[in-house]
């Protein structure tokens, strides 16, 4: 039975793989395809565990934080796997297993407590494209923050694959809000109600979208464009997690782990 | 057409700092002002937003008449004051950071103001910039040209649908139980009769080991007819209407469940805006960062 007492060994394997992979990126002018294999391999490790995990729970492991946190390695981990083969940028695994293995230690260290109900409401055909495609959205936005920042001290040869995350992130940023609203329409009778966690949901997507103008634009200098992806990035924070602590979360219909 | 106005620009002349803003900038501040002013007057003169005025057939008028007005705007656009600043990157700016600010406002609201003046008006001018550069899109085209129009018209007719056809929805709650009924109630209290019959025929709940539902269902009879009512799986009852399994109570002696029917006449606008930016967002995706 696969469970997260024995989460810890997936989560080395998977970061092994994934060190192996920025080593091999890192040393090698264009691409390598030890990289290219380690990071599939460590993306696979990941999958593995949950699909095991799913089996156990009799469910799709997508309810509690530590489980989209597991999401969200693995995703970091495909993405950085896609990235990598699509453009060959050589500082994506690293990026990629360096954020992912920070989710991994957080769940080995603090699994949260699981039941194996679902409830009704998330019991859908739409709730694994919906999750899935946002933890994917995540993934390719926290690396095109890191980017930005990065690039604020002087490097510009990142600036275009800043632009490139971007423009993927906030194309799965997109998707997952729309799949969120049809099955809202489809659980609740309406397809917005402005409840907490879709507000910050839309301030999120409107400061990406600020950002991609204002960089089709070409008016804004890179510190502006690099705020306003931060900004964006901190707001993606509260409408992941951070809504669950105002006070108005009380009456939300997003807040599932009450 | 390209406006190349600088929007706030810093120069140094003989060691003062000298600060000049674009008269697009400045347009958008003094619009800003005057928005707040105006739903402060109508929020002290009028009272509540009057969605109710707003119903079918007043917004198809009212969206035919928005739609002429910009149509002409457009068109007059070389000479027009109006229609440059609406096409200004100021104006685009302008409406990504307040729809933003608005929307982070709105988010640490325990009751969301959506139907505030200050709102109505924010979401008007959005609306009214995102329409000008679609028409604008329309015309000029260019290499990503479906991905624009995608993207933008998809954006402006979920718009439509959700702030125009905000005053045609209704949302009626009824409790069902063995025999066949038709009084419901609004939201916000007053009963109505509908024009159909509802009785539960039959209902099935699994609990979990917490005690709690994991998943329950109803089977109910339309004038007669046998449907199947989960969570997550409403039944369309007619034109852009949906009963919906809300809550049950159940005792020894019997059973009843609670629906929600939803009339949503603009659900079609809605979904043809919803595809049509999943599909601009796939082409964003396979496309990349090409201008």
């Amino acid at each position: 039975m696969i469970g997260w007492g024995i989460f810890p060994i997936f989560a080395i394997l998977a970061a092994t793989a994934g060190v192996v992979g920025s080593v091999s990126a890192w040393r090698s002018h264009g691409r390598s395809a030890t990289a290219l294999w380690s990071m599939w391999i460590a993306t696979v490790v990941l999958l593995l565990f949950i699909v095991g995990l799913w089996i156990t729970l009799e469910r799709p492991p997508m309810r509690t934080m530590g489980e989209t946190r597991l999401w969200y390695s693995f995703f970091l981990l495909l993405s950085g796997a896609f990235t990598y083969h699509r453009w060959g940028y050589r500082w994506v695994p690293s990026f990629a297993t360096l954020l992912s293995t920070v989710f991994m230690v957080i769940n080995s260290l603090k699994p949260e407590i699981h039941d194996t109900t679902l409830m009704p409401a998330l019991q859908s055909a739409w709730f694994i494209p919906h999750v899935a495609i946002y933890m994917f959205a995540y993934a390719l936005l926290g690396c095109a923050t890191l980017l930005s920042v990065y690039s604020l001290f002087g490097n510009r040869s990142v600036d275009k694959a800043v632009e490139s995350l971007l423009y993927g992130g906030v194309a799965f940023l997109t998707v997952g809000m729309l799949t969120g609203a049809l099955w809202a329409k489809q659980a609740w009778g309406d397809y917005w109600s402005w409840d907490a966690k879709e507000s910050w949901a839309a301030a999120t997507w409107l400061i990406y979208l600020l950002a991609i103008h204002l960089i089709r634009f070409k008016r804004a200098g890179r510190g502006v464009i690099c705020a306003v992806i931060v900004v964006a990035f901190l707001s993606l924070q509260m409408c992941w997690y951070g809504v669950n602590y105002l006070p108005t979360a009380k009456q939300s219909v997003h807040v599932y782990n009450r | 057409m390209e406006i190349l106005y600088k929007s706030v620009t810093f120069t140094q002349k003989r060691g003062i700092m000298q600060i000049s803003i674009s008269r697009y900038t400045i347009t958008s501040l003094l619009l800003i002002l005057v928005a707040v002013v105006v739903a402060w007057l109508c929020e002290v003169l009028l009272g509540a937003f009057p969605m109710g005025f707003f119903a079918f057939p007043m917004n198809v008028v009212l969206i035919a008449l928005w739609v002429i007005a910009l149509v002409e705007l457009f068109r007059a656009r070389e000479r027009n004051v109006v229609a440059r600043y609406l096409l200004s990157t100021q104006a685009t700016v302008t409406a990504l950071v307040l729809a933003a600010i608005g929307c982070i406002v709105v988010g640490l609201q325990s009751k969301p103001a959506t139907q505030s003046y200050l709102f109505v008006l924010l979401v008007i001018y959005v609306m009214t910039v995102l329409a000008m550069v679609t028409l604008r899109g329309w015309r000029v085209g260019g290499a990503v040209r479906l991905r624009f129009l995608m993207s933008h018209l998809g954006l402006l007719l979920a718009l439509i649908a959700g702030f125009w056809g905000a005053a045609d929805y209704e949302e009626l709650r009824m409790v069902v139980d063995d025999k066949p009924r038709q009084e419901a109630i609004y939201i916000d209290g007053r009963a109505t009769n509908l024009d159909y019959t509802l009785r539960l025929a039959d209902f099935a709940v699994t609990y979990g080991k917490s005690g709690m539902p994991e998943q329950y269902s109803a089977d109910i009879e339309v004038d007669g007819k046998r449907v199947k009512l989960e969570v997550n799986d409403p039944y369309r009852v007619g034109f852009g209407q949906s009963i919906y399994l809300m809550n049950f109570e159940q005792s020894d002696a019997n059973t009843h469940i609670i629906v929600q029917i939803v009339h949503q006449p603009w659900r079609g606008v809605m979904v043809v805006g919803i595809v049509m930016m999943i599909f601009g967002a796939l082409l964003m995706f396979f496309g990349g960062a090409k201008q």
